[in-house]
């Protein structure tokens, strides 16, 4: 494709490849005259710009000289830092070699000429600098004169050694390209000459025997010292030879397609595989000097071109001169000339002054210049691929911090005939190392439930003080006593007190022991309380019987008298005697005596101490009135919303201390909201600390938010450590799993959930997605994290996460056509539910009990758009819909010895069991609305201490609607349409996070160290935080039996066995990140049952006992619950291979296999078991192994990865 | 810091040009000069050919996945000036549609982000930039961009989708005004920037600080943050990384990433825009990541010699 053209008869030198940019050097040639017979010659650079989309290049730089030319070079010697400079050097007609600064041309100075000698006699045709040795300069001219020069010292230039005899004109000169002392020449008689510099002679000739060659162009091989071409210019013999200088007594391939002499060639030192040539047959070819084939063909001029050269720096150009007047520089890439010429034209057209062209002052028409028929011509680009485009090396990230490498071997110079391993790798790419760590010790420690020594630990490795005492108040979330223990870290030690008022009061202080002991604390305060109390009823009764009252007080005074005067005394007498005892204390008050006051007005009754106690605090104005005045009414809105928030701790201390249950957690958080609205970072954090004494994660996240960093991963991970444990303290207190739909908790979980995807670590990355959540971004995220994890591989029906648009090539809709906006694509993205959802739904022995359903009651034809995948359709936010009437089913009772073991956990025993309802379930997961979440979890236990392990499913459900909250914790799985729906409520504060306050029950008025309650340790099912709360272990076992057949395996059912049966199946349908341990109970049940059927051969007994010591081990060391799970499956799939272990109905081969593998499992040597398992696997039939071979290749690949 | 987990023998015949996987990172799609298309399961560390596409009658160059939203989508682009965009239908891989409108060799495909339906952008040696819209009925909408790149285009990239002024997602129910934009790089050593103006494409903005032919361009994804960025890569060894702060997108401005002593082919941004993988003519991988203090500094040096397989290279292991 022709880009660039100009009219100048001349000869041209491109810039060197390290020129930046492109300049293109002409010298006026000798020997050809144009028809003005102008003789005057010049050198011009040109500057070739590829953005200028004309074919137009733009004039650097002209000089005009005495002689014209038949030779010219641009040599990178003197070249600067830059790219830019060189030196141009020029071959005249008349012998005289100058050296030109390039630079000073263009910039038009003076002194553009540096170097001139007139050594040679006659025209220099030959010129070539040495590729190694920029400063070194070979010319040729008649005479065998060949010349080598130092540009150093350009005035003495040496000879290559003797001239050779005849003297005949040199018309080409060629520095080889890996040895640089070697040069060749060459003459138009057909003699080719190499030289050795070194040695200062000949070493070698080249003669074509024919005695036809007329050289006219040499060029030694860009790569292969040993190879040279050489073109005949001679019309009988129109040829390219190359020689090899091995073999130097024929030509070692011959190039004919030519039909005339040869006039130019050029080989492109980007690519070995082009070479170009010109010829008098008007044609420019590029040949593949490997094969000898033509692989372009240069749509030219009808013209010679004389002088053909590739440009150094851009390997797809290349000029030619022809002998009509035009340089043209081309592009061997091909395309259209369409644009370019449309651009000349525009450029004719513009050059006329269009407006006013004759100067008349009369603005003519725009100038119609003929347009040339813009030919359409398509150029093909050449038939081989150039080197140059061909990328050699990549490296593309893909999903999961995976980064996706190749590399091609250099080709080797020698074709080898072993083919060369086309390798693609992909590594795992992490950069967040400590992020990672931190990440699996939250893991672990979410996971194993050792909260406090995580906490604990924290708190050893903080960094600041702040960051200690966050920790610690964390901590001391997971502890007995919390309040108790809040106060210490605040700074209030109830044994220092005492120590201190004993002081204060002159007693000696008596302590029984060091340190807090609970129990005592405990005792001490139970005694308080009674004293308290028995003081209380000895004042009841003197509050009803003034008499009494003063029948008590101290008659030291056998006689008194009784004053009835008119002072106040009086007044105060004779109110009292009538019993007017408001009168009575408003006198006291008025008269300031306060402690008679009192002391009347608790004999006045409650009202009247309430009004006296007013009066009182309303008058004291000193500073501790308005903490008495709070203890006194109870009042501790005021203390929160007024305090100096430099006494922070005092009224948070105040709070733990008295604040009612109910209320703790609201007065906290406001306190927190002042301290934050400071926005100073010291206040914000201990607004954290109140957050984290009420809970309130929400708020937590926020105000964290505002003054620490949560953009960088680790300020991330900062975050996220400290939620997530005092969501697990909260959990722990509620006794339920805690969904908190905050969405600036969402974002920052889903940040984290990104980031750690990009480390890789998909399933944990999956555990921290927010559940509940249709964001578009998180939905897209957990079902990318779902399909992304290799894992998902096994059989399960994977979220329709979005909707795809349909492009089939088939049928396309309308859905998918056309740019669609974005709310539109999202709104794809929900999923399609399959057409039989709906209608299920309206079936109620179907759905009723396994359909999810919003808490809102949005009803069984909620449409299904809102899009929850599976994962969440476990969680309680499933709640089914209709049990809204206890429905003791048939076939309940008898499964009831099953209750209490997979009660706590849930997990996937409430899993829908397979079927065609099980995709709708999934996809039309429901949404739940914040407020609703709240409710969902326990409720508040009035009567802590609980455990749930002992709740009796058998006697809570079928004994009709009873309050949850009437036995707390205890009816809501078992009967979940109650909680929310009927019933008196539970106590609950107003608001989500209200239920979060009542987890300090001890905290009543007065009674701070009342030993708390004390949630049961966690069964072994609650410790995923994720576990869902049993809410439907129970009712879903109705169905099971109804519908469902147990897989054939299952033989030999124990009681309740069916309704376990379709487990295992269920299992496998269990996305990623849902729990699981029930089953794990479950299976390991299993075997057991199956020993009593038939034993497994002794020979086998080993495989068994090899490959569940595996898994055994492989529990114990798996850490994220995506391994916990197929490890599960593993348990189950294992129990097909003893099944056809015991029915040996294996083969041979496949049993030796598999004892190999087993082996192999004991030695440890996985990767060796795999390899094994491959051959099994190949060289067996399938259906005979498929049960259980699967899942022995992914247990070694766990162990692999464990490394146990 | 990086670890090689699969090793994948694709039983190409000759130079592989692109390696690609898919958008859950579970397929892996090559392509070479060998013309043939392959595509592997590589999931649990395993190869499993999936599909072996014939159909090129050149060098393969580059293979993109559209988004799955729209099915199992593979564009190619090749030397003989095609591209083809292959579906899976049905568990088998088929021509789903051949672009045959550029003059040159087809050196880089490109799928918009998915916000914008099915669109896929074609740089091509003939200088010209096809934008390809998929309508339904097996139509595709081409706009043509002649002349983007005098003497040719190397690589286009979309910009992500972002509404002009606006961090956030729209609410649902509010058409999002998203413009259409892409960068590309070419043989005229230029960076350009297109934006679509009223269904027309425009050239928006001309970045200029390559000396040589731009290689390889890509627009980093959008982290929540309003800069965009813009990796370039070049014959000449450099690595620029572009910016632009301001909404309107007028201001660029070129930071060097590093100056390589060899070509750079390609450049490539993590998912979540935060690491950029450099490969250049030297078969090396360099990962690098900016810094707190906007430094870009080289967090990994990912080479593993000619074709040698080794799991972690010295350098990384002292790193570990």
């Amino acid at each position: 494709m022709r880009l660039k053209e100009i009219q100048r008869t001349a000869h041209q030198a491109w810039s060197h490849a390290e020129h930046h940019p492109i300049h293109l050097a002409l010298g006026t040639s000798a020997q050809q005259l144009d028809a003005s017979f102008n003789t005057t010659s010049a050198l011009e650079i040109f500057e070739v710009d590829f953005s200028d989309p004309s074919l137009e290049m733009q004039l650097k730089g002209s000089l005009p000289t005495s002689n014209r030319f038949h030779s010219i070079v641009w040599v990178n010697y003197g070249m600067g830092e830059d790219g830019t400079g060189g030196r141009l050097v020029a071959g005249s007609e008349n012998g005289t070699l100058t050296v030109y600064n390039p630079e000073v041309i263009m910039s038009s100075g003076a002194e553009a000429v540096i170097g001139q000698s007139d050594k040679h006699t006659g025209p220099i045709r030959a010129l070539d600098f040495n590729p190694f040795q920029s400063n070194l300069l070979a010319s040729g001219a008649n005479d065998s004169e060949i010349y080598i020069w130092d540009l150093n010292n350009f005035s003495s230039p040496m000879t290559p050694g003797a001239k050779t005899q005849p003297a005949e004109d040199i018309s080409v000169v060629s520095w080889n390209r890996q040895v640089q002392h070697i040069l060749a020449s060459a003459n138009p008689s057909g003699k080719a000459v190499v030289w050795d510099l070194r040695k200062n002679e000949p070493i070698i000739k080249i003669s074509d025997h024919s005695n036809r060659m007329h050289y006219s162009g040499m060029l030694w091989h860009p790569e292969v010292a040993t190879q040279l071409v050489l073109s005949s210019e001679d019309d009988r013999m129109p040829v390219i030879q190359m020689w090899d200088l091995r073999f130097a007594t024929s030509p070692l391939k011959v190039f004919e397609n030519h039909t005339r002499g040869i006039l130019s060639m050029s080989w492109s030192q980007a690519d070995p595989e082009l070479l170009l040539s010109s010829a008098k047959d008007n044609r420019i070819l590029c040949w593949n000097p490997n094969t000898g084939e033509v692989i372009y063909e240069l749509p030219t001029t009808n013209q010679w071109c004389f002088d053909i050269q590739w440009c150094p720096r851009n390997p797809a150009l290349l000029s030619a001169a022809s002998f009509d007047g035009r340089i043209t520089v081309y592009s061997v890439m091909g395309g259209s000339l369409k644009a370019q010429q449309q651009s000349t034209a525009d450029t004719i057209s513009s050059s006329f002054d269009a407006m006013d062209p004759f100067g008349t002052g009369q603005v003519l028409p725009p100038l119609q210049v003929p347009q040339p028929v813009v030919q359409d011509t398509i150029v093909s680009p050449l038939k081989k691929p150039p080197k140059w485009v061909r990328r050699p090396v990549g490296a593309s990230f893909a999903f999961g911090g995976k980064l996706v490498t190749f590399e091609n071997p250099k080709p080797a110079p020698v074709q080898s005939p072993q083919p060369v391993p086309r390798l693609v790798f992909v590594s795992q790419v992490t950069t967040e190392t400590e992020l990672l760590q931190r990440s699996r010790e939250l893991q672990a420690a979410l996971q194993s439930g050792s909260f406090n020594s995580y906490c604990q630990a924290k708190i050893q490795s903080a960094k600041s003080d702040a960051e200690q005492d966050i920790w610690k108040f964390l901590l001391v979330n997971f502890e007995d006593e919390a309040r108790v223990k809040f106060l210490r870290l605040l700074g209030f030690s109830k044994d220092e007190l005492e120590r201190k008022i004993s002081k204060c009061l002159g007693k000696s202080f008596q302590h029984n022991g060091h340190g807090v002991d609970a129990k005592d604390l405990a005792q001490k305060m139970q005694q308080l309380s009674t004293e308290r109390a028995d003081e209380g009823d000895a004042a009841t009764p003197s509050s009803v019987s003034p008499a009494d009252f003063f029948s008590q007080t101290p008659k030291e005074n056998s006689n008194f008298q009784i004053p009835v005067s008119c002072d106040t005394d009086g007044l105060i007498s004779q109110a009292l005697l009538v019993g007017n005892f408001e009168g009575a204390v408003d006198l006291c008050l008025n008269d300031g005596r306060y402690a008679e006051a009192i002391l009347l007005s608790i004999s006045g009754g409650e009202e009247l101490l309430k009004k006296t106690q007013q009066t009182y605090l309303s008058n004291q104005k000193n500073s501790i009135s308005m903490l008495i005045s709070s203890v006194v009414t109870q009042n501790w809105s005021d203390i929160v919303q007024s305090c100096e928030l430099d006494n922070w701790k005092e009224a948070l201390a105040a709070l733990l201390t008295y604040a009612h249950p109910e209320d703790f957690a609201r007065l906290c958080d406001t306190l927190g909201g002042r301290l934050e609205h400071e926005r100073t970072e010291k206040r914000c954090l201990q607004a954290c600390l109140c957050y984290i004494c009420s809970g309130n994660i929400e708020k937590l996240v926020e105000c964290w938010a505002l003054h620490r960093d949560c953009a960088s991963p680790l300020g991330l991970e900062d975050l996220v450590e400290k939620v997530m444990m005092l969501r697990k303290s909260i959990e722990r207190l509620r006794n339920s799993e805690v969904v908190v739909q905050s969405p600036i908790l969402a974002e920052k979980l889903t940040c984290y959930a990104g980031i750690l995807a990009a480390e890789g670590s998909l399933a944990t990355a999956m555990t921290y997605l927010p559940e509940h959540s249709d964001q578009a971004g998180i939905t897209m995220l957990r079902d990318r994290l779902f399909h992304a994890q290799e894992e998902a591989a096994g059989g399960q029906q994977p979220p329709n996460s979005f909707n795809r648009a349909n492009v089939s090539t088939a049928k396309p809709t309308p859905a998918a056509q056309a740019p669609a906006p974005k709310a539109q694509m999202m709104s794809q993205y929900q999923p399609q539910a399959p057409p039989q959802a709906p209608q299920q739904q309206q079936q109620p022995p179907m759905p009723s009990f396994y359909t999810p359903q919003t808490a809102t009651n949005s009803g069984p034809d909620l449409p299904p758009f809102s899009h929850v995948p599976p994962p969440s359709s476990t969680r309680p936010a499933s709640r089914p819909p209709y049990p809204q009437q206890p429905a003791p089913a048939p076939g309940f009772l008898p499964h009831q010895p099953f209750q209490p073991q997979r009660m706590p956990g849930g997990g996937p025993s409430g899993f829908p069991p397979p079927g065609p309802s099980m995709p709708a379930a999934n996809l039309s997961g429901p949404q739940l609305s914040p407020p609703s979440s709240a409710p969902r979890g326990l409720p508040p236990m009035p009567s802590p201490g609980v455990p749930p392990t002992s709740f009796m499913p058998s006697t809570s459900l079928p004994s009709g609607p009873i309050s949850p909250s009437s036995q707390p914790g205890a009816p809501v799985p078992m009967y979940p349409g109650g909680l929310h729906n009927q019933g008196p409520a539970p106590p609950m504060a107003p608001g989500p996070y209200a239920p979060v306050g009542s987890g300090y029950p001890q905290g009543g008025p007065g009674a701070p160290a009342v030993k708390p309650f004390s949630a049961p340790p966690p069964t072994g099912p609650h410790e995923g935080w994720n576990d869902p709360p049993a809410v439907r272990g129970g009712p879903r076992k109705k169905k099971v039996p109804e519908n469902y057949t147990p897989p054939a395996p299952i033989t030999a059912p124990v009681m309740g066995f069916p309704v376990e049966a379709p487990q295992p199946r269920d299992h496998a349908q269990v996305p990623p990140g849902a729990p699981q341990e029930p089953s794990v109970q479950l299976l390991q049940q299993l075997p057991a049952e199956r020993v009593e059927q038939k034993e497994i051969p002794a020979e086998h007994m080993v495989l068994r006992s090899t490959f569940d010591s595996l898994v055994q081990r492989c529990q114990l060391a798996a850490g994220d619950p995506q391994t916990k799970r197929k490890l599960d499956d593993a348990g189950k799939r294992l129990g097909y291979l003893y099944d056809k272990l015991r029915e040996q109905s294996l083969s041979h081969s496949i049993l030796n296999g598999l004892h190999e593998i087993s082996r192999c499992v004991a030695s440890q040597n996985y990767q060796r078991g795999l390899e094994v398992h491959t051959q099994v696997v190949s060289s067996s039939n399938f259906s005979e192994i498929s049960a259980f071979m699967p899942i022995l290749k992914v247990l070694m690949t766990i162990a692999n990865k464990l490394g146990v | 810091m990086v670890s090689v987990i699969n090793t994948v023998d694709t039983s190409h015949e000759d130079m592989i040009h692109d390696a690609q996987m898919d958008y859950y990172g579970t397929r892996l799609a090559t392509c070479s000069s060998d013309r043939t298309v392959k595509m592997f399961d590589v999931r649990n560390g395993g190869q499993i050919l999936v599909a072996d596409l014939r159909g090129h009658e050149g060098p393969v160059w580059q293979v993109a996945w559209a988004h799955p939203m729209f099915g199992n989508i593979l564009a190619s682009c090749s030397y003989d000036r095609k591209v083809i965009i292959w579906k899976e239908e049905n568990g088998s891989w088929d021509k789903m549609h051949e672009y045959c409108g550029h003059e040159s060799s087809v050196n880089s495909v490109c799928w918009g982000p998915y916000d914008f339906g099915l669109i896929l952008a074609c740089g091509s040696s003939d200088g010209a930039i096809s934008i390809l819209t998929f309508t339904g009925d097996q139509q595709w909408d081409v706009k043509k961009i002649s002349n983007a790149h005098t003497i040719g285009c190397n690589a286009v990239s979309w910009a992500p989708a972002v509404v002009p002024g606006s961090l956030i997602d729209q609410p649902s129910g509010q058409k999002p005004n998203y413009v259409k934009r892409f960068v590309s790089g070419g043989c005229d050593n230029l960076v350009k920037l297109w934006k679509e103006e009223d269904g027309q494409w425009k050239e928006d903005q001309k970045l200029e600080a390559h000396s040589d032919w731009v290689r390889d361009v890509g627009w980093a994804p959008s982290i929540g943050l309003p800069t965009s960025t813009i990796a370039s890569c070049s014959q000449d060894g450099r690595v620029f990384i572009w910016t632009c702060d301001d909404p309107a997108g007028n201001t660029w401005t070129a930071k060097l990433l590093h100056k390589f002593n060899d070509v750079v082919w390609h450049v490539s941004w993590s998912i979540t825009g935060n690491i950029l993988a450099v490969s250049g003519g030297d078969n090396k991988v360099t990962l690098w990541k900016e810094s707190m203090d906007g430094q870009w500094a080289c967090i990994s040096d990912v080479s593993k010699g000619q074709g040698a397989v080794s799991t972690i290279t010295d350098t990384q292991q002292t790193e570990q």
